[in-house]
């Protein structure tokens, strides 16, 4: 009997306690918050994540508006050469993007922010919010953003007019923030783009409400007039010089495009860059490409070297297309990306002063000043002479390997400034150079084209466009990003909802319109 | 003249005990129809002294006293111990030892039991079996020999991981293999990384360590009913290994040779006629050219497998031994790939207080050494660019300069002309892209056995299984630059897996009267600590300097991680096994299991039962005399699994280099903490019957089984809203239904011949009956380049969808306006990559001294894609494009517009739907496959009639995958590229399927 209690007593023993299930369920290498309290990195280290976030990658970016823009197209011909670029979505990915890494990390950032009484970190990362929703509403119309983290069984989405409301009313309060604390200097060690300098960030608010308000003209020009107005009144100012860039460091990854042209040879030049480029004689082109592999391919401007792709090109075999202008090599070695420049701010207070906005100066200077700050800021070099070119114009584009893609310039503009010039005409150099400005940094090149119609792209080659997704029409181009799939599955309801808001007989498809894109004349 | 001297003494020492024998004996052996048995050992029971039966049956033995016990034994019959009591001669009519009457069986912690109790299905296999030819992973040669068990090996060669699913796929995102377990004591059989379409190398498991040499026999356990003592890893089945011991009174040394040689038995049809033009990649000539022809055929080798082995086992009645050294060399049939694996076995078992207490101890030493395993997919694969070589330029020179000077960079780099992602010269990715993984492994067991009473035992037991691994793949600067940086990329990691286990079982059996009672109580602690270690890749970011492999040389934006997984289990666990009148037996089982990862959860605590019943129709009532067994059983068991580490409540992570100069971001954890969070749970349920007829010469055995698995753990994306990014939920409902047989018959039995033949057929339904019921879209896995192998509600375990042709209502194919197929808009299913029905049938012949053994294994019914192929007719490099261009048109029912097309350019139809993505309907096949996979040959000398001083000698000659008596699929659908869950039944440019013949030597002294 003994003998058993014996044997008895170490099968207890093996059953031990359970105390350390809760350690043991830890990952050593996972940093707590605990850890993170120390030197107070625990709120400002997911920054850096947060604003490399505001930028997407190829199936975001290279394959969506740099595309659509004809910045940039594919030589592959990516599923069967029927996808995003021909109007045939395939990839949807954005959103993902934005909540996942930036409203979702915000979030906590918010609560922390909190719970340790340090609003200002709260103030920074909504207004990161608002640089990364503002780039997503013009993907795809109503976002959830107001309704953000709540417990509903369905999160609804804001209408665009609420949005843009309340961006602005948001952008009052940042800027109080941050007016108030020009000496805080608690974000320097997490911030790469200003080392937390307060003043830089002051200027950003003020361009963003810039660039929204201008977002407006045509949907609601009152309010788009009082917001520009404000802006270029706030004593912070704008960002005016390329020192104050908002540029965004790229933490040690390369730049996108250069990883999808040189590693793996999806990515090109677009065949509008150079119709415009070579057209108008830009010196920028170099800093942008490079040279095509073959002469023969850029036969058509001998002296020139480069050849881009149609964009929605027909495309047979990828190696047709892979010796075309890839970027420059420059950008094997960038830190950094640009995401806000002082030339887009002259060339906003360029329309704005078309517009007849206070404080927005005379459009002429603001246009030739946003050019020089573009060639200074590239490394460009020429600027002068290009400003005073009144006789080049845009060339038609000839594809080599496959004449379907050919096409005929539809712009005639020049560069120069001619204040003879109508509105129209003045509005279109303005916005085709704040195109050619934008160069990877493409989203706003896509909102202004779909509020003013410039610059004067063509159309898709091969548009593959059809009721699954939504029709173009041959003399149109693609509107907008429909929802994904995700929302329309696990948030009907909401999408339903947010639908309704985009006008009547809105579809969420690539042919609706956004509510700024009114497809109403300019002025 | 040494051993001849060893050899006298033998035979001296052998007649001297022939000197103290008084008494002879003689007489003949027969089966139960009176037919002589040859080879029946005769030994004088506790002695040494013993001889067999010769050809006739008749034997003579001079015995030490005229009351000895004479033993007599032979395979297939009872062992029967005879008094010999004065008589001189002792003719004696053995009876057949029906399986399932008496045979003793291990079961779920090494139990012994009686199969004719048990209530559940189990298969033994013996590792004779196994090893007849010449296999060096055991699972690969269990294919056909166990009904129910669904094996596939990895195409990579020697070291390679194989794929073992019993009774379908039940887990969702994990493995549904079965637990392997090691006299009793679960081992670890983690799975390295597989590969998928883009690329990737098999990373093997944790079978190939084993030496076959070891086994003395398999126990296979279909379902959970049979483990639920094992708790929760036991619910897809166990393979219980039994290893061999040392015995009493033997000494036997064992020396065994095989020599195994692997070709390439199944290449895609090529063409060589047609070439490139204006220097394209693909082979779109429509001007027949001379070319080379035979490169393909000759980039590969031919591997030859070299395995030498030796055991030496001996003991007496207090201490046993058994030691064995086994090693293999091989070469693959991809150039440059080499396997060295080397195999230290001990094990002892020593009594000792008056023979209450046994103590034993088992160790296991493996050192593997891979290199250059090939792998599949499309990057750094040696295959894309062998297969897609333009025609008309001349491979030799690429074959010969795979490198080329760099002036700019004075330095070596890839010569080729292609500058596809997926395209690399062949000789230079064998020769320049180094690839090493190794393994060193030890498990150490002791165990401790004490009979406290007359019907009380009582066993401690403890294990530890460790693995060192190391991965170190190293690829040449001026390679590809979508895969390789431009000074080379480094993918390094290593690790180590570390289980620990322990386990304390009470045990008692008694009778009263008509009742028998086996009953167990027992409590077991596991704590295993997996991929504890390091691995670092540059990937595409350039290393500072050009091949230099060294973390010193690692630029600042490069991370080095650090991993784990971590779990503890506790298990109480007790098991009851009632017998009335050896003819009813019910069984009841319950284990409760304690496991951190469900920690903070409340459900860290959970228990499940089982119950069975056995009914041995056989004893209960008089059967007609032909029948000689029968047995029905039915049983029902729940068994519940933890969920996997650092999921309840994670912390957050590094998640960047950062810039030079900053600090790198925190990634915070965006998961909803999942502090409800249930272990999943499986129910089975199996009934089955088993029958033996004629004295046990033929036999039957049947199994239904009917298993749900609910409560899956599945990742979930949160609502974009909630503020969260992915949460977790227990959902879903598979079931697996179906059933397995096994017939087994000896038709031919004489003194000079027998037949033995068995089949073991199976089948298996499975169907997703619910994933998660809010979200009837929900699926696991997705489109993989064209091919998509999915799991959703209504459907079962990875079907198959793909693009068919876009038709019309008429059934003709659309044009597009410039003549193009087109593709429908959506992926449909065509199949699933899973068979319906598997067959084995084995039959052995022995002919005198001969003896041949061929299995034919058979899987019915599923689909096979072959991307590889698809590939090789968009670059106009199959046979079949340089057939239709032959004939300048191809035939075609489609339509263009509204006009009726019905012949079409072989460059517009190959190019349309080959390729990725395209229209993949041509390449579906049909996944079933009738093969010779074993065929061996045999001869046992005749050690006495030859007088060779040994005891045994046998010599085989072996054949495996000779050949297909039906096949569809462009390759061996069994020969997998992946062993993982995705990807089966797939083909991406992986290692063509390859036939092996050799031979096995084996002398036992």
């Amino acid at each position: 009997m003994k003998k058993i209690f014996i044997a008895f007593l170490f099968m207890c023993s093996l059953a031990a306690c359970t105390s350390n299930f809760v350690n043991e369920n830890q990952n050593p290498y996972q940093i707590t918050d605990q850890m993170l309290t120390q030197d107070f990195n625990l709120l400002g280290s997911p920054f850096s994540g947060l604003l490399f976030n505001l930028f997407g990658h190829q199936i975001e970016e290279d394959l969506v508006h740099d595309s659509f823009m004809g910045y940039m197209n594919t030589p592959t011909p990516f599923v069967g050469n029927v996808n995003n670029t021909t109007y045939y979505i395939r990839w949807n990915v954005y959103w993902d993007r934005v909540y996942g890494s930036v409203m979702s990390p915000s979030k906590q950032v918010i609560d922390l922010a909190k719970k340790n009484n340090l609003p200002l970190f709260a103030s920074w990362a909504k207004f990161i919010r608002l640089l990364s929703i503002s780039k997503l509403t013009a993907y795809h119309g109503p976002v959830i953003y107001s309704k953000y983290g709540s417990t509903d069984a369905s999160i609804g989405y804001d209408s665009e007019s609420t949005l843009y409301n309340t961006f602005f009313a948001q952008l009052d309060s940042f800027q109080t923030d941050f007016s108030a604390n020009k000496s805080y200097v608690g974000f320097k060690k997490f911030d790469p783009s200003y080392n937390g300098n307060m003043s830089a960030w002051s200027k950003l608010i003020n361009s963003m409400r810039l660039r929204l308000a201008m977002r407006l003209t045509n949907v609601a020009p009152a309010l788009a007039k009082a917001q520009g107005e404000k802006a270029m009144a706030d004593a912070n100012g704008l960002i005016e010089t390329n020192g104050d860039n908002f540029n965004v460091s790229l933490l040690g990854n390369l730049i996108p495009v250069a990883m999808i042209c040189f590693q793996w040879d999806d990515t090109r030049m677009g065949a509008a860059m150079e119709s415009f480029m070579v057209g108008l004689k830009d010196g920028r082109i170099s800093k942008y490409f490079s040279a095509a592999d073959f002469p023969n391919l850029y036969a058509d401007h001998p002296s020139v070297p480069y050849k881009g792709i149609r964009n929605g090109a027909y495309c047979d075999a990828k190696i047709d297309k892979v010796p075309y202008s890839r970027v420059s090599y420059d950008f094997n070695s960038v830190q950094t990306r640009r995401s806000f420049t002082a030339a887009e701010v002259k060339f906003l207070k360029a329309e704005a002063a078309l517009r007849g906005w206070a404080g927005a100066g005379s459009a002429k200077a603001n246009y030739e000043a946003g050019i020089s700050l573009s060639f200074a800021d590239w490394g460009a070099s020429g600027a002068d002479s290009y400003i005073a070119d009144a006789t080049s114009t845009p060339i038609n584009y000839v594809d080599p390997k496959d004449a379907r893609n050919s096409f005929t310039a539809r712009s005639t503009i020049t560069v120069a400034w001619n204040e003879g010039d109508s509105n129209e005409l003045k509005l279109e150099k303005i916005i085709t150079q704040k195109y050619l400005n934008n160069f990877t940094n493409t989203l706003e090149a896509w909102v202004d084209f779909r509020r003013t119609g410039y610059p004067k792209i063509p159309h898709v080659a091969k548009n593959d466009s059809s009721p699954d997704w939504g029709v173009i029409p041959a003399d149109q181009w693609i509107k907008r990003m429909p929802f994904t799939t995700g929302e329309r599955n696990g948030n009907a309801a909401a999408v339903a909802a947010a639908v309704s808001t985009m006008g009547a007989g809105a579809k969420d498809d690539i042919a609706t319109r956004l509510w700024w894109d009114t497809g109403g004349p300019n002025f | 003249m040494k051993k001849r001297l060893y050899l006298i003494l033998i035979v001296l020492f052998a007649s001297f005990s022939g000197v103290m024998a008084q008494v002879k004996v003689s007489g003949t052996v027969t089966d139960p129809e009176g037919i002589s048995i040859p080879g029946v050992s005769v030994v004088q029971k506790g002695t040494t002294n013993g001889t067999t039966t010769d050809a006739d049956g008749k034997y003579s033995l001079s015995v030490s006293s005229a009351n000895a016990d004479l033993q007599f034994s032979f395979v297939g019959m009872t062992t029967v111990t005879e008094a010999l009591n004065g008589r001189s001669v002792i003719n004696l009519k053995m009876k057949s030892e029906s399986v399932g009457i008496n045979e003793v069986v291990v079961t779920a912690l090494g139990i012994q039991r009686e199969k004719k109790t048990l209530t559940y299905a189990s298969q033994q296999v013996s590792g004779t079996e196994l090893r007849v030819a010449a296999n060096n992973n055991f699972m690969e040669a269990m294919s056909g020999k166990a009904a129910g068990i669904d094996i596939k090996t990895s195409n990579s060669g020697a070291g390679g991981s194989t794929k073992a699913v019993l009774r379908g796929n039940k887990s969702l995102v994990g493995l549904s293999e079965p637990l392997y377990v090691i006299d009793g004591i679960p081992m670890v059989n983690n799975k390295g990384g597989q590969p998928g379409s883009y690329g990737g190398v098999d990373g093997g498991d944790g079978l190939s360590q084993i030496n076959p040499g070891d086994i003395e026999s398999i126990n296979v356990l279909k379902g959970a009913n049979a483990s639920i003592l094992y708790g929760s890893q036991g619910a897809n089945g166990v393979v219980l290994i039994t290893t061999k011991k040392g015995k009493a009174e033997k000494t036997t040394v064992t020396i065994s040779s095989s020599t195994m040689l692997d070709q390439v038995s199944g290449l895609p049809d090529f063409q060589y006629d047609y070439g490139a033009v204006n220097n394209s990649d693909y082979n779109w000539s429509k001007t027949k050219g001379n070319y080379q022809r035979d490169y393909i055929k000759n980039f590969f080798q031919t591997g030859v497998n070299e395995t030498n082995s030796l055991s030496i086992s001996g003991g007496n009645d207090k201490t046993t031994v058994y030691f064995s050294y086994s090693n293999t060399s091989a070469k693959g049939v991809m150039p440059t790939n080499t396997y060295q694996k080397n195999n230290f076995t001990f094990n002892q078992s020593t009594k000792l207080f008056d023979d209450k207490v046994t103590i034993s101890s088992n160790v296991m030493f493996s050192d593997e050494v891979s290199r250059n395993r090939p792998g599949a997919g499309y990057y750094n694969n040696p295959l894309t660019g062998l297969y897609l070589f333009a025609r008309e330029r001349d491979f030799g020179s690429y074959k010969t300069h795979y490198a080329t000077f760099n002036k700019d960079r004075n330095m070596d780099v890839m010569n080729w002309y292609s500058t596809e992602e997926k395209q690399n010269n062949p000789y230079w990715e064998i020769n320049k892209d180094p690839k090493l993984s190794t393994t060193k492994r030890a498990i150490a067991s002791v165990k401790l056995a004490w009979d406290v009473a007359k019907h009380l035992k009582f066993e401690v037991r403890g294990n530890i299984d460790y693995a060192n691994k190391l991965n170190d793949n190293r690829y040449a600067a001026g390679g590809n630059s979508v895969s390789v940086s431009p000074n080379g990329t480094w993918s390094y990691s290593k690790y180590t897996d570390q289980a620990l286990y322990t386990d304390g079982i009470l045990s008692y059996n008694n009778t009263f009267g008509k009742f028998s009672v086996n009953a167990i109580a027992g409590a077991s602690y596991q704590h295993n600590t997996f991929s504890d270690g390091m691995s670092v890749g540059n990937g595409t970011v350039s290393l500072m300097y050009p091949n230099f492999f060294s973390f010193a040389n690692m630029p600042y934006n490069v991370m080095f991680n650090q991993g784990i997984n971590k779990v503890i289990k506790q298990g109480a666990f007790a098991n009851v096994q009632l017998g009335y009148k050896e003819q009813l037996f019910l069984d009841l089982s319950a284990r409760n299991d304690w496991a951190s990862t469900l920690a903070l959860t409340g459900n860290q605590s959970y228990l499940y039962p089982a119950v069975g019943l056995s009914w041995i129709l056989s004893q209960s009532v008089s059967l007609p005399e032909p029948i000689s067994f029968a047995k029905f059983r039915v049983s029902s068991s729940q068994t519940a699994n933890e969920v996997p580490f650092n999921v309840v409540n994670p912390a957050n992570s590094i998640n960047g280099a950062g810039t030079p100069s900053g600090i790198g971001g925190i990634g915070r954890n965006t998961q909803v903490p999942f502090t409800n969070l249930k272990p999943e749970v499986i129910t089975s349920n199996e009934i089955g019957t088993e029958w033996r007829f004629f004295h046990g010469r033929a036999g039957l055995e049947f199994t239904y089984y009917d298993d749900v698995s609910t409560n899956q753990f599945l990742t979930l994306g949160a609502p974009s809203g909630s503020g969260y990014t992915y949460f977790y939920v227990n959902a879903g409902k598979i079931t697996n239904k179906g059933f397995e047989l096994t017939i087994d018959a000896e038709p031919v039995r004489s003194t000079t011949t027998s037949w033995k033949t068995s089949i073991n057929l199976s089948q298996n339904k499975n169907k997703i009956n619910e994933l998660i019921a809010s979200q009837p879209n929900y699926q696991v896995g997705g489109d993989d380049e064209g091919f998509a192998s999915i799991i959703k509600a209504g459907g079962s375990f990875n079907d198959v969808y793909i693009y068919k042709f876009n038709r019309n209502d008429a059934g003709q194919i659309i044009l597009d306006a410039n003549g193009n197929p087109t593709k429908a808009a959506k992926q449909v299913k065509v199949g699933n990559v899973n068979p319906d029905f598997i067959l084995g049938w084995n039959n052995t012949v022995t002919y005198k001294d001969f003896y041949l053994s061929a299995l034919i294994n058979a899987k019915f019914g599923g689909v096979a894609f072959s991307k590889t192929e698809a590939f090789l007719d968009s670059y106009g490099v199959s046979k079949r494009t340089a057939d239709a261009r032959a004939n300048s048109t191809m035939p075609i029912n489609a339509i263009k517009g509204t006009t009726p097309v019905t012949s079409i350019d072989p460059e517009v139809y190959y190019r349309a739907v080959g390729d990725r993505n395209r229209i993949m309907e041509p390449y579906i096949y049909s996944r079933t496959n009738v093969r010779l996979g074993q065929l061996v040959l045999g001869y046992n000398f005749n050690v006495k009639k030859l007088k060779l001083p040994v005891k045994e000698a046998s010599f085989s000659l072996i054949g495996r995958n000779l050949f297909f008596f039906y096949k569809k699929a462009p390759y061996d659908p069994e020969q997998a590229m992946s062993t993982g869950n995705s990807m089966q039944s797939n083909d991406v440019f992986s290692v063509p399927n390859t036939r092996t013949y050799g031979f096995n030597l084996k002398v036992t002294f």
